[in-house]
């Protein structure tokens, strides 16, 4: 396994570095530049000369970049250009909020879509089954931004139970950043719900129309039973493939309800960073991203290869 | 339709009774639960209860709704979003509503007689945060950081006017400057006193040691600032506030909410077509500043054919329609004004404000005069939802003159570097800051109206003189110096490289609980004495 993994690191560390290579060159194609956005709107051309010096933008671009990956190598994100802060704090504290909500949001599918998907395929009356199906087209219809306006319209201002935005850590307040997390959470995670339940209510049904169904009901199987025991086990494995795949839409997703309640998470400080040609902040998670999916890729093809010995010898 | 396929034989549903039950466990555990803990909302309705009047209470937590983050790297420069300014630090001078300086961290001052000094005499009781007494060293730090162009202070022009300090003991300074500077007083407004010790880690977010009445206790990037009230604050029993929290909350519909739910109790960033729906129900009020917010105007690049012709940019002038862009974009909050100068500037006069109202029928005739029957053009704009709506307006009124425009849609950060490198094309929509105090400060630190280098590209001597003048005249007599205010108003209308449309007011949206707010000329907060009650 150890000659294996030797033989796959070199192409994820040229991935990488080609990555960063790609990273580094859109964003110094991308028009406007960090010492202007810095510079503010009533600048002199000296002001803007001064900020591009102190930040090492008059240096040519190859000892630019050179420096970039030489601060990364050694574990230094540096300091944010525009936003402030270190750019590791940064990124930690946006993915640690982002996670927070794409968590919670995970939980609240497994919830409302295995709800959904069970009401759906067992319900004996016509009417549950059209509601399960009017709620599943509509969650499915209806884009996040206006779900989560009406949300907040609901139960932030009708009836003022919930914060209609905003965040608070659960390590200072746990209490507080339940509340906070309820919303934009149910806002995400509507959607993958209704896909969920629609995927679950065809897996239940079509193990119940099964003949070993038939004849555990013939011998006598409570049917509590025969659902829980037997049908719902049997529809479970293509919905948690589905769920793994739609871990990665939250993810997405999760940009567009950081805006609307105002949740710092990744997506706020990439939108952030890229209006302010914040360099350090934006590269940085870019690659991050792309490290992600590199060591992602790279422990699938180790697990690959422990699962069948002959990837091994190839 | 049928449905073809059987349906597969059910097991038993689960029943109602069954159903009610879950619903009802899983409703009191969420109950039950959230019961035994504090409400995010609750938490935010209660922060200024406890009075029963108007009368000054102490305590509270004040929540500010922001719509965009504090920008360390931007402490020293004038923003969008400036109000920590004076809640963490302090100036030297405040101007009234009559652009009087009234004393702050300077108790008083003296002019020289030839204008090329000032002395200025300081508190004594002042310390900053860390327990670290205020003297004459900090404005001398205070002057010469902002001379440093790292700092892009609007300003710089008037600081580096400063040639020389002269300390007479630690409460007493003479600034010797190389002119007469008319804006001094700007200066002292803008300027922060700031801990020298300390101003690199201020600019980098870590660190904000001040003078003023609150301390800085977090600041989460992206979230917000939470300030602790400074018990050793200068002015006696103030402020009385414990706590100020400036959340950020980015999207116009959450910020609504924010404010509307009592989540917030105060916010600069409401735009004004909202307002009227936000006050309606009578627990929310507004307050137009005429400050900070600017002006929304018409960029013309003079080097563009046919633009570097004065009879075409006045036709552009007289072809908009400024009345209907404040009540449709403006939401009425704001006036039409072909001038710069809000009604509180020395230089706002009537005849100015209606040089050019909206006449496109005298706008064709001048076309016409000129050459012209259409014309095509490129309009460019922020692609903010406010500045799309100035855009589409301008668009419109100048399409029924002859004047086709393709609008350009641009990202503030390209728009900004257009703006400050002269990279603008034939016509732009923005809004411009500074007219709001001494004239003379709109023409050397405002950029569009910049004498020596400007967006439009445009220079005259005859401007230049007139600014200069302005600018280095103190001590005139109020006719004098209206004249000569009335000769940069009569430049500005006639050239048209800047044709000013509305000119908009900060607009303060805050609990009708929260009494005492004010902001100044740079739209720094000041909570010295704001406070919240209730049953008010």
């Amino acid at each position: 396994m150890t000659r294996y993994l030797l033989k796959r690191l070199p192409s994820a560390l040229l991935v990488l570095a080609l990555a960063s290579f790609v990273v580094f060159s859109i964003l110094r194609l991308i028009p406007g530049d960090p010492a202007s956005s810095l510079a503010g709107p009533d600048a002199s051309a000296e002001t803007v000369a001064a900020i591009r010096a102190r930040l090492g933008l008059d240096e040519p671009l190859f000892t630019q970049y050179a420096h970039w990956v030489g601060d990364l190598v050694r574990g230094d994100l540096g300091p944010s250009y525009a936003i402030g802060g270190d750019t590791a704090s940064l990124i930690g504290d946006g993915l640690a909020a982002t996670a927070q909500l794409t968590l919670g949001a995970l939980v609240l599918v497994v919830l409302i879509g295995g709800a959904l998907g069970i009401a759906g395929a067992t319900a004996r009356r016509g009417w549950v089954r059209g509601a399960v199906r009017a709620v599943t087209t509509g969650a499915l219809a209806v884009p996040p931004y206006v779900t989560g306006v009406l949300l907040v319209l609901v139960f932030a201002v009708a009836l003022g139970v919930l914060p209609p935005g905003g965040h608070a850590s659960f390590l200072d307040a746990p209490d507080l950043a339940v509340q906070y997390l309820l919303l934009p959470a149910l806002c995400l995670a509507l959607p993958s719900a209704a896909v969920l339940g629609r995927y679950l209510k065809d897996g239940i049904e079509h193990a119940l129309a099964e003949d070993y169904v038939r004849t555990a009901k013939a011998a006598g199987v409570a049917p509590r039973r025969l659902l829980w025991r037997h049908a719902v086990p049997n529809a479970l494995p293509p919905v948690v493939t589905l769920l793994g795949m739609q871990t990665g839409h939250l993810l997405g997703g999760a940009v567009l309800v950081e805006a609307i309640f105002a949740w710092p998470g990744l997506g706020r400080l990439a939108e952030q960073g890229l209006t302010r040609r914040d360099y350090p902040v934006v590269q940085d998670l870019l690659l991050l991203l792309v490290a992600v999916f590199v060591v992602v890729q790279l422990l699938t093809d180790l697990v690959y290869a422990w699962l069948d010995p002959r990837i091994r010898w190839e | 339709m049928t449905d073809p396929s059987p349906r597969p034989s059910l097991p038993d549903a689960p029943t109602r009774r069954t159903t009610l039950r879950a619903a009802g466990g899983g409703a009191a555990l969420l109950g039950l639960g959230l019961a035994g803990c504090r409400s995010a909302v609750s938490d935010s309705k209660s922060a200024g209860a406890g009075g029963t009047s108007d009368a000054p209470r102490r305590g509270g937590t004040l929540d500010i709704a922001i719509n965009a983050d504090f920008t360390p790297a931007l402490l020293f420069t004038q923003t969008g979003q400036s109000l920590q300014n004076r809640l963490v630090f302090n100036t030297l001078t405040r101007y009234d509503d009559s652009l009087r300086p009234q004393p702050e961290l300077a108790t008083s001052w003296t002019y020289a007689k030839d204008g090329r000094s000032i002395t200025l005499r300081l508190r004594d009781d002042v310390t900053y945060h860390d327990g670290r007494k205020f003297t004459a060293d900090d404005v001398v730090f205070a002057v010469r950081n902002l001379q440093n162009p790292l700092r892009a202070a609007q300003l710089r022009a008037t600081a580096l006017a400063v040639s020389g300090f002269e300390k007479r003991g630690d409460h007493e300074l003479v600034l010797k400057l190389k002119h007469p500077v008319a804006n001094l007083f700007d200066l002292f407004e803008f300027m922060i006193i700031t801990d020298p010790d300390s101003v690199e880690q201020a600019v980098t977010g870590k660190k904000l040691n001040g003078t003023g009445p609150f301390k800085l206790a977090k600041w989460s990037p992206g979230t917000g600032l939470s300030l602790t009230r400074n018990a050793d604050y200068w002015q006696p029993g103030r402020p009385y506030l414990d706590r100020v929290e400036l959340r950020v909350v980015a999207q116009a519909e959450a910020l609504l909410s924010s404010l509307r739910t009592g989540q917030s109790q105060l916010s600069y960033d409401v735009p004004g077509k909202t307002l009227a729906s936000l006050t309606s129900d009578g627990t929310l009020r507004t307050k137009e500043y005429a400050v900070g917010g600017g002006a929304a105007y018409l960029g013309v690049n003079t080097t563009v054919k046919p633009l570097d012709d004065p009879t075409v940019r006045h036709a552009l002038a007289w072809a908009v329609d400024r009345e209907r862009l404040v009540k449709q974009t403006l939401g009425g909050y704001g006036f039409a004004s072909a001038a710069p100068w809000p009604k509180s500037s020395p230089a706002y006069t009537e005849a100015n404000r209606t040089h050019y109202t909206y006449d496109p029928g005298k706008a064709r005739e001048l076309l016409k005069s000129a050459g012209h029957s259409r014309l095509d053009l490129p309009l460019l704009h922020v692609n903010t939802p406010g500045e799309t709506a100035n855009a589409e307006s301008v668009q419109y009124d100048l399409k029924q003159i002859g004047v086709h425009t393709t609008l350009e849609p641009t990202d503030p950060a390209v728009s900004q570097k257009k703006l400050i490198s002269q990279g603008m094309p034939a016509l732009w929509v923005q809004g411009h800051g500074f007219a709001q105090v001494q004239p003379s400060t709109l023409a050397v630190s405002a950029y569009p109206f910049n004498e020596a280098k400007n967006t439009s590209k445009y220079r005259s001597e005859e401007y230049t003189a007139i600014v200069r003048k302005a600018w280095t005249g103190t001590g005139l007599s109020g006719s004098a110096s209206r004249a000569l205010y009335q000769e940069i108003s009569d430049v500005l209308l006639d050239a048209a490289f800047v044709i000013d449309l509305a000119v908009r007011g900060r607009v303060e949206t805050a609990s009708t609980k929260l009494h005492g707010v004010t902001i100044n000329k740079f739209a720094y907060l000041n909570l010295d004495n704001a406070y919240l009650a209730s049953g008010s």
